[in-house]
């Protein structure tokens, strides 16, 4: 008798650690209501109300759909979807940056959104753009923003300190550096910019481009570029910064985050245009005393990309059971009503640029949105030369961004890192035999 | 059983026959021996279920997955041992390999030596000190490594208190978590911090079952602290030491945590542990990533298994003479 309990305990546990491995499907019909599961990685807070509310709003109005809302933190998100995606529990709608719609296409994870939307809802998208979710003629995602990854933040009354001219900030690289050394007194650094090899990875795609005007991978991905002397300027600029000490030598928050500034920790700082919001946020005080301008060429010529145009999008996945009630939650919240995006742009104190043409025509007719000292700036004089970020595989970033940092952190020689980069890239290119895959 | 055969065997009647017949005819077939073992076989069976289910299937299908290139959302590729070529001849596996053998080498001789001392020192100790001795030095085990390496990243920062004592030295700031030669030894404080606890309870346990005799013995002979330590409790304590030896290695050539938040792996790599290389080898974004990823944790499982078998070969283990 106390074997039959014994085995039935076993196997009772067995079973409900079974269950508790799965969880419930949020994708499917439930007394005719289609329930459609949506997630959204986590962004600064004011977003996930704005995509609360949206959701909310679309649920009531909508009584025969019901989005299934989740927030995924960013750090856990690709495991989580991977997992996900393991059990065949994947959401339906994801939020995908432009970075990730290629490789995802070409594993089949994304449908294409045509046919599901209605055709006004990609002739409104702006044309730089619409090249950002168009693979082969087909839009697998739809854009929800843009953001330059690298803009010029600098603290005016600092500057007017130091001798410089805050209405005439920092055209090359080497006035930055000049600025720099000026602006590094007492407990306050020169300027913030990413120093590890995770945020290299990303934040430096500008400058790369800035300092070669090409990857580090050719455009049909079939040979390496690292060891291309432009490079050589890339890394030395950033040796510079770190090892004469213009910079944090241990940065206490990831690239994205703008808290050395806001705390008067440092007198400038490359960040993306979302660091607007951040300021206007938490230290509103700076922003009187904080100006903004398009980050420094190498060689002052202002009309060279220094920022890649980075963004959110969303996307059907490939197994979506509901397909056009997932396309319905999209186009009514991202492609309808010109008013709901203009919401979303003022809630980030428009730290973030529009992608559709009929949401400008709804900006400029507020006051508030005309009289941002940031906006004009970064819409003038960043945005229109931004580039779209690249999109082959990670390893090619991490790559160059690992030869950047080792120069940094001196562990390595410029050339010998470039050449380790080198090597890597080669190695990548053959194993994942990448040669004439690019999208 | 033989009693009653002779009472009933006289005069006999069918129901008794019968249930001679059943005794005589059932039990022959299933012997003492193996009904003893189909009870343990019984009690063992959720067990081995649960290991087939939890370990065996999933370390069976990770191994046939490693062998095809997979994706969610096409079906798998067989590529054979490619992956593995793959993994081996990428030179951040090995760094990786090495980078988790020099923490051990830091975090386990350490630990180890600092367990020993206090587990020495708490022995001496009077009832109620040593269990409140004992109850400090287990704190650490019981904080969380997720907590424990945000406390000691802030201590580590530019006004943290790493940098506040060595300016007392008049040495100027020092980026501990962001220079490639100090962010190592960084995470292996953490690492010995969190550890030496629960090493210092299992050393103290295998003091206290040294007899005093021997050091009485040892006294009376004038052996000093020193002597008495390496010639008694050391070789009395080798179990417990190897023991300790190799648990301690294994989880800390498993070490994911604090670097992955202390660090990232950074900087230049310097604190990339196996398990940390392999985690962030599974988040990329590749259609490689996941066969990678599982090729690159069964050759760990592999290099582990092997330095294990070696340090056991190395250092006999073999029961206490007494005690």
């Amino acid at each position: 008798m106390r074997l039959t309990y014994l085995l039935m305990a076993g196997v009772s546990v067995a079973a409900l650690a079974v269950t508790g491995c799965s969880s419930s499907s949020s994708s499917g019909d439930s007394n005719g209501v289609t329930h459609v599961s949506f997630w959204q990685e986590k962004y600064e807070d004011y977003q996930q109300v704005w995509f609360k509310k949206q959701v909310t709003d679309f649920n009531a109005s909508h009584p025969k759909i019901h989005i299934d809302y989740q927030v995924v933190p960013g750090d856990t998100w690709q495991q989580k979807l991977k997992a996900a995606q393991a059990a065949g529990k994947q959401p339906d709608v994801a939020t995908t940056n432009y970075g990730s719609i290629a490789p995802g296409v070409a594993d089949g994870q994304f449908i294409p959104l045509d046919g599901l939307l209605p055709d006004s809802a990609f002739s409104d998208l702006k044309d730089n753009v619409k090249s950002f979710v168009t693979i082969e003629g087909k839009h697998y995602a739809y854009p929800i923003l843009v953001e330059p990854s690298t803009v010029l933040y600098y603290r005016t009354d600092l500057a007017r300190a130091a001798g410089l001219d805050p209405n005439s900030p920092p055209k090359t690289w080497d006035e930055l550096i000049t600025w720099a050394r000026a602006l590094t007194k007492g407990k306050v650094t020169g300027m913030t910019i990413a120093s590890t090899k995770e945020d290299l990875q990303w934040s430096s795609w500008g400058l790369q481009w800035d300092a070669c005007g090409h990857w580090a991978i050719s455009d049909d991905w079939s040979k390496s570029q690292a060891t291309d002397p432009c490079y050589d300027k890339l890394l030395q600029f950033y040796k510079t910064l770190y090892q004469d000490k213009l910079m944090p030598q241990q940065p206490k928050v990831n690239y994205p985050d703008s808290l050395p500034y806001q705390q008067g920790e440092v007198a400038m700082m490359a960040d993306g245009s979302w660091a607007v919001g951040q300021l206007k946020d938490l230290a509103p005080k700076l922003i009187s005393k904080t100006a903004v301008a398009a980050f420094p060429s190498m060689d002052g010529d202002p009309t060279k990309t220094t920022a890649t145009l980075g963004g959110w999008t969303l996307t059907i996945d490939g197994k979506a059971k509901h397909k056009q009630q997932a396309a319905d939650f999209i186009n009514w919240m991202l492609a309808g009503d010109p008013q709901i995006m203009t919401s979303f742009f003022k809630a980030g104190g428009y730290s973030k640029y529009t992608v559709r043409k009929s949401v400008d025509q709804a900006l400029l007719k507020d006051p508030q949105a005309n009289a941002d000292p940031f906006m004009k700036v970064i819409s003038d004089k960043v945005i229109p030369y931004g580039r779209q970020e690249p999109d082959y595989p990670t390893d090619i970033s991490d790559a160059l961004a690992t030869a950047i940092e080792a120069a940094m952190k001196g562990t390595s020689s410029i050339p010998s890192a470039l050449g380790t980069a080198d090597s890597k890239i080669k190695s990548v290119i053959q194993k994942q035999q990448l040669a004439g895959t690019q999208p | 059983m033989a009693i009653m055969t002779q009472v009933e065997a006289p005069g006999t009647t069918a129901p008794s026959l019968s249930r001679r017949a059943r005794s005589r005819q059932g039990r022959p077939t299933t012997p003492k021996h193996l009904r003893s073992n189909l009870t343990a076989y019984m009690m063992i069976t959720p067990m081995v279920g649960l290991l087939g289910v939890f370990v065996l299937w999933p370390l069976g299908y990770a191994f046939w997955l490693s062998l095809h290139r997979s994706s969610f959302y096409q079906s798998p590729k067989y590529v054979g041992f490619a992956f593995y070529r793959y993994v081996l001849t990428d030179p951040m596996f090995w760094h990786s390999i090495e980078t988790g053998l020099k923490y051990t080498a830091m975090v386990v001789p350490i630990s180890i030596i600092i367990a020993l001392l206090l587990a020495s020192f708490i022995k001496t100790l009077p009832g109620r000190t040593a269990g409140f001795m004992k109850t400090v030095v287990y704190v650490p085990a019981a904080v969380s490594s997720i907590v424990a390496a945000l406390v000691f990243t802030f201590m580590y920062q530019d006004q943290g208190v790493g940098n506040w004592l060595v300016g007392l030295f008049g040495v100027k700031p020092v980026a501990w978590l962001n220079n490639p030669d100090t962010a190592l030894p960084g995470v292996a404080a953490t690492g010995i911090w969190l550890r030496f606890g629960i090493a210092t309870l299992i050393m103290l346990a295998g003091l206290l079952d040294i007899p005093d005799s021997y050091y009485e013995s040892a006294a009376l002979d004038g052996a000093n602290f020193v002597q008495r330590t390496w010639y008694i409790t050391i070789p009395m304590l080798k179990n417990v030491i190897l023991f300790l030896f190799v648990t301690e290695f294994v989880l800390a050539m498993q070490e994911f945590q604090l670097p992955l938040i202390m660090t990232k792996g950074g900087p230049v790599d310097a604190t990339n542990t196996p398990n940390l290389y392999i985690f962030n080898s599974f988040r990329d974004n590749t259609p490689y990533a996941t066969s990678f990823s599982l090729a690159a944790s069964l050759l760990l499982f592999a290099v582990l298994g092997v330095i294990s078998m070696i340090v056991f070969r190395l250092v006999r283990s073999s029961k206490a003479v007494d005690g």
